[in-house]
């Protein structure tokens, strides 16, 4: 019976979901107010913590305007020509440089997440769809909005591609409307799913190797070899970060030009 | 799946948004014109230096 009850709660500890859940640490219930119940919750916090070392790590950066660069102007000087280069070969290289601002914070802002994720014990806030689903969400529209400001009901030629045969029009713009729309969605999945399916592997792979590694002295060392599985799957976890970062932030600046210059 | 709880979607998605407007706002206000300011200057003084040589 012990040993059930036990089995069971380690199962309980070691879902590798439960490594997602929100939890709240400061709450208050305001019966007053409509019923609100505000609160501070991990993702929240976590999320405060990244943009608290994003400023820190961009004003360290600027070191002190001297002309001469330090190692961290050095990695953020780069960083800056990555973002200006990828908006600028994007966008436009004269009228996309107003978007800077906006993909420069959206690239660190998900780096950061993203990397924060990786600490051991921490919380991966990327991995919430919602979150993912929000930025993406308000992206796409904020890019139609644009298109439709600048080019009014012309935007829709941006659903007829080029050259197409006439009577194949109506399909083929009800396949572009569609893509158009699946961008909303396949945005914000594409860098939580990515985060969610790399923690959930390496949460199977650690629970594995402990429970080999636990269970005597030859099993611990048959466990090294999961466990160099582990560090390799780390390592490739932190490129994925970065490349998720990049390629959310690429895409952003495509449909920015797709809504300015209509293909 | 623990992220698809709707109960905390709104706290979610107001964290996110005030997060990323103040980084914005920081960013493009304070941050970045030091960044420019910077290239400028290293753009001008090495101006100065090729007319210096060509002298």
């Amino acid at each position: 019976m012990y040993t059930n009850f036990s089995a069971a709660g380690c199962m309980d500890n070691l879902s590798p979901l439960s490594q997602f859940e929100v939890r709240d640490l400061i709450n208050i219930d305001t019966p007053v107010l409509l019923n609100l119940h505000i609160s501070i919750t991990n993702i929240g916090f976590y999320l405060t913590i990244g943009a608290f070392f994003l400023l820190v790590v961009n004003l360290l950066s600027t070191n002190y305007n001297k002309l001469v660069s330090n190692n961290w102007s050095i990695s953020m000087e780069s960083l800056y020509a990555t973002i200006h280069s990828i908006v600028t070969n994007q966008i436009n290289p004269k009228n996309g440089q107003i978007y800077f601002p906006f993909i420069y914070t959206l690239f660190i802002f998900i780096l950061i997440n993203n990397l924060i994720g990786m600490v051991p014990y921490s919380f991966a806030s990327t991995s919430h769809f919602v979150l993912t689903f929000a930025l993406s969400f308000t992206i796409v529209i904020g890019a139609t909005i644009l298109g439709f400001q600048k080019h009014g009901l012309k935007f829709f030629s941006l659903l007829v591609p080029a050259g197409c045969p006439l009577g194949l029009l109506p399909l083929l713009v009800l396949i572009e409307f569609i893509s158009y729309l699946a961008r909303n969605i396949s945005l914000g999945l594409r860098l939580a799913a990515n985060i969610t399916a790399g923690h959930m592997l390496l949460h199977i792979l650690s629970g594995f190797t402990y429970t080999i590694m636990s269970s005597g002295f030859v099993f611990f060392l048959l466990g090294l070899i999961p466990l160099s599985f582990i560090v390799a799957f780390s390592g490739l976890e932190l490129a994925i970060a970065v490349i998720q970062a990049q390629v959310f932030v690429v895409l952003t600046s495509s449909y920015i030009k797709d809504g300015l210059d209509l293909h | 799946m623990p992220q698809l709880v709707p109960f905390y979607f709104v706290n979610e998605i107001t964290f996110t948004f005030a997060i990323i407007a103040i980084n914005v706002y920081i960013l493009s206000k304070y941050i970045l014109p030091r960044f420019v300011r910077l290239f400028l200057s290293r753009t001008f003084i090495s101006k100065l230096l090729d007319n210096s040589i060509n002298k």
